[in-house]
């Protein structure tokens, strides 16, 4: 999911959230209630309140269900299956990855763990994986836009942990 | 508020509070002050060594959540001993760990220079280290430290409580939710609210615990014996099952600040309701499973587990959270509260945690953490729990504990200033994180590629208004506690 669209959906529920608390917090403090006058109809709202969310939470985690990368590589069967190995300070990567394609990497790490992670020509993350020694993840993956295509760790793995990125074109 | 102790026992509970809250407040007081030189260092407003810089992010992350667990533990342990008494000598036993924990792992960065980073990940803490061997096992022998203190506190506190309700039945309530009229029909009342944040932390607790002192043996034996291999994917779920439950109890154990604080506030009352009890059932039993959503991107991972990870991790969360906030908002809307230092605190720590905690749901979600995984974003959700929601909880809890003391009051200009300083400066400093984050810039980067420098002094700006306000709060704080006691019971 496009991460600009996530924080567009996290600011404005963020900013809803702390104008309707503040709001419901200093409203009429001026004329209080009775503990007792707010009870009844404050708590038959949380029910309704409480099982919507609940509802919400559980269509969310539904909807996102097909969204999940994990089967992605078995389902590709007939895709071209790149070696990736991440060691303290760099990645062996392909040079080049076919556009309009489904690939799958085949990533492990031969010292420590670290994060192998895609950026996009625009330097956008679109999909990564963890680098893990005695694993290897299978991050499968179609390229639709041509160009250079950055990889950065993703994953604390020492000292230049910062510096350990690589690159491959797909065309 | 009756209580099931004398003014002697009460008195020493609130010595063993005080002096946990004292301690967990110092040591946050200086992680702050080591964030900032970390995120200043990321503005480029001078420049830090990497290894400094790993070392001092290490000792910042463990000393926070060690500061922040035990000033959340102390208040906890004040509470349940108004329920039950307790033994403060096993108090000050898990206290003197906690003590003796910290300073190893002070002596281990400081001196030793350790940077593995306190989530030390196996195999990181022994290959490519920068650090003598020493560092690692005053790190690992530090942490074993605390989490021995942890569970000596669960213990004592889910001793007490099992006793004091009748086993685990009376302490979850669970007569109360599934035999409901007959439980209010026989005069029976439920545990209050505070004493499920108490079971749940000390039973989650002790089974994190368990799993952090398990993988810590086990990274000690290695250090000793580096023939002793280990799995490096066993190690991480045990890690984090301990790390991440460890986390995210701090705000259980602060919450209860909404739960006792809040009523004093309001002069109304907080009652356990079928809702909130199995809204921390859904906590109980779901927290500690939560931690799957940091192993999303291990992909070596059994399936199953991703699945149960993110509805997991919405379960750990909402329920307690809807429940817990609309109750907390329900008694302060139209109560006629005066908005004073301790309310505020209180208040603004509930949005805290709706807003840190929806920004963790979303990045719990698996087609958003494929993008966010280890990016800004996460320590912007945290830092929004803990900074705006745990801190404030507990701040919240100080300030009503001494303005009842003293009957003193905070002029109208400091509150503000200090609201100014903690909300404006920690909304710059967090809002940093998010934009970062979503522009795909990665944590735990010594040097950050374009466009985290930019963000970094935003937020180093942001950190220096929070800090004024901080001391600003901390120096208000010292004057109410001198004041001459008002004999107000809390």
């Amino acid at each position: 999911m496009d991460s600009s669209v996530v924080l567009k959906i996290f600011l404005v529920v963020a900013v809803l959230a702390i104008v309707l608390l503040l709001w419901l917090a200093n409203y009429r403090q001026s004329t209080p209630l009775a503990q007792s006058d707010l009870t009844a109809r404050g708590y038959g709202i949380r029910r309704y309140w409480f099982w919507c969310t609940l509802i919400v939470a559980f269509a969310v985690y539904a909807i996102t269900i097909p969204a999940f990368p994990y089967r992605k590589a078995q389902a590709s069967v007939n895709a071209r299956h790149y070696s990736v190995i991440a060691q303290q300070y760099g990645f062996t990567l392909p040079a080049v990855v076919p556009l309009d394609t489904p690939v799958v990497f085949d990533v492990t790490a031969k010292d420590v763990n670290h994060g192998f992670g895609i950026y996009d020509p625009g330097g956008r993350v679109i999909t990564q994986v963890q680098a893990m020694p005695l694993y290897v993840n299978h991050l499968a993956v179609t390229f639709t836009v041509p160009g250079r295509y950055r990889v950065r760790c993703l994953e604390f793995c020492g000292i230049a942990h910062a510096a350990m990125q690589g690159s491959f074109d797909v065309k | 508020m009756s209580t099931a102790i004398d003014d002697a026992g009460d008195r020493r509970g609130k010595r063993v509070m005080w002096t946990y809250i004292v301690c967990g407040l110092s040591i946050f007081t200086l992680m702050l002050l080591v964030g900032i030189l970390l995120r200043g260092s990321q503005a480029a407003w001078f420049a830090l060594d990497a290894g400094v810089f790993y070392s001092l992010l290490s000792l910042h992350g463990v000393g926070m959540l060690t500061a922040l667990t035990i000033s959340g533990l102390g208040t906890l342990w004040y509470l349940v001993n108004r329920e039950t008494p307790l033994n403060e000598g096993v108090a000050y036993v898990a206290f003197s760990l906690f003590v003796g924990g910290v300073a190893a792992v002070i002596v281990s960065v400081v001196v030793g220079h350790y940077g593995a980073l306190w989530t030390m990940l196996y195999p990181l803490p022994f290959v490519g280290t920068y650090w003598p061997s020493w560092a690692t096992g005053a790190w690992l022998i530090g942490t074993l430290l605390v989490m021995v203190g942890f569970t000596i506190w669960c213990a004592q506190i889910l001793g007490a409580l099992v006793v004091r309700f009748g086993g685990l039945n009376g302490m979850l309530g669970i007569d109360y939710v599934l035999r409901n009229r007959a439980f209010v029909q026989s005069g029976k009342e439920p545990p209050a609210p505070e004493m499920f944040a108490a079971a749940i932390t000390a039973i989650d607790g002790f089974i994190a615990a368990t799993a952090g002192l398990l993988v810590g043996i086990a990274l000690l034996v290695h250090w000793l014996d580096p023939t002793v291999a280990l799995d490096p994917l066993w190690a991480k779920n045990l890690t984090y099952m301990f790390g991440h439950t460890f986390a995210n109890l701090t705000m259980y154990m602060a919450v209860a600040g909404i739960y006792v604080g809040l009523p004093l506030c309001t002069k109304r009352s907080y009652h356990t309701s079928v809702q909130l009890t199995v809204a921390w059932w859904a906590t109980l039993t779901f927290v500690i499973i939560a931690y799957f959503h940091h192993l999303y991107m291990d992909f070596a991972q059994a399936q199953s587990v991703q699945y149960i990870g993110e509805i997991a991790s919405y379960l750990a969360a909402i329920p307690v959270v809807v429940v817990t906030v609309y109750g907390g908002v329900l008694l302060v809307h139209r109560s006629g509260m005066r908005w004073t230092l301790g309310s505020m605190f209180l208040f603004a720590g509930m949005i805290g945690w709706v807003v840190g905690g929806f920004a963790a749901v979303l990045d719990a979600t698996i087609p958003v953490n494929v993008d966010l995984h280890n990016t800004l974003w996460v320590p912007g959700h945290f830092h929004t729990y803990l900074l705006e929601g745990v801190v404030l909880f507990t701040l919240g809890w100080v300030f009503v504990n001494l303005e009842a003391r003293s009957g003193g009051q905070t002029s109208a200009l400091v509150r503000w200033l200090v609201g100014v300083g903690m909300f404006g400066g920690g909304a710059l400093f967090l809002l940093s994180f998010y934009l970062a984050g979503a522009a795909g810039v990665p944590r735990r980067y010594a040097v950050e590629p374009a466009p985290g420098p930019f963000f970094a002094n935003i937020a180093t700006i942001g950190a220096l208004v929070l800090l004024a306000g901080f001391i600003l709060a901390a120096s208000e704080a010292l004057r109410l506690a001198r004041l001459k006691p008002a004999h107000v019971p809390l």
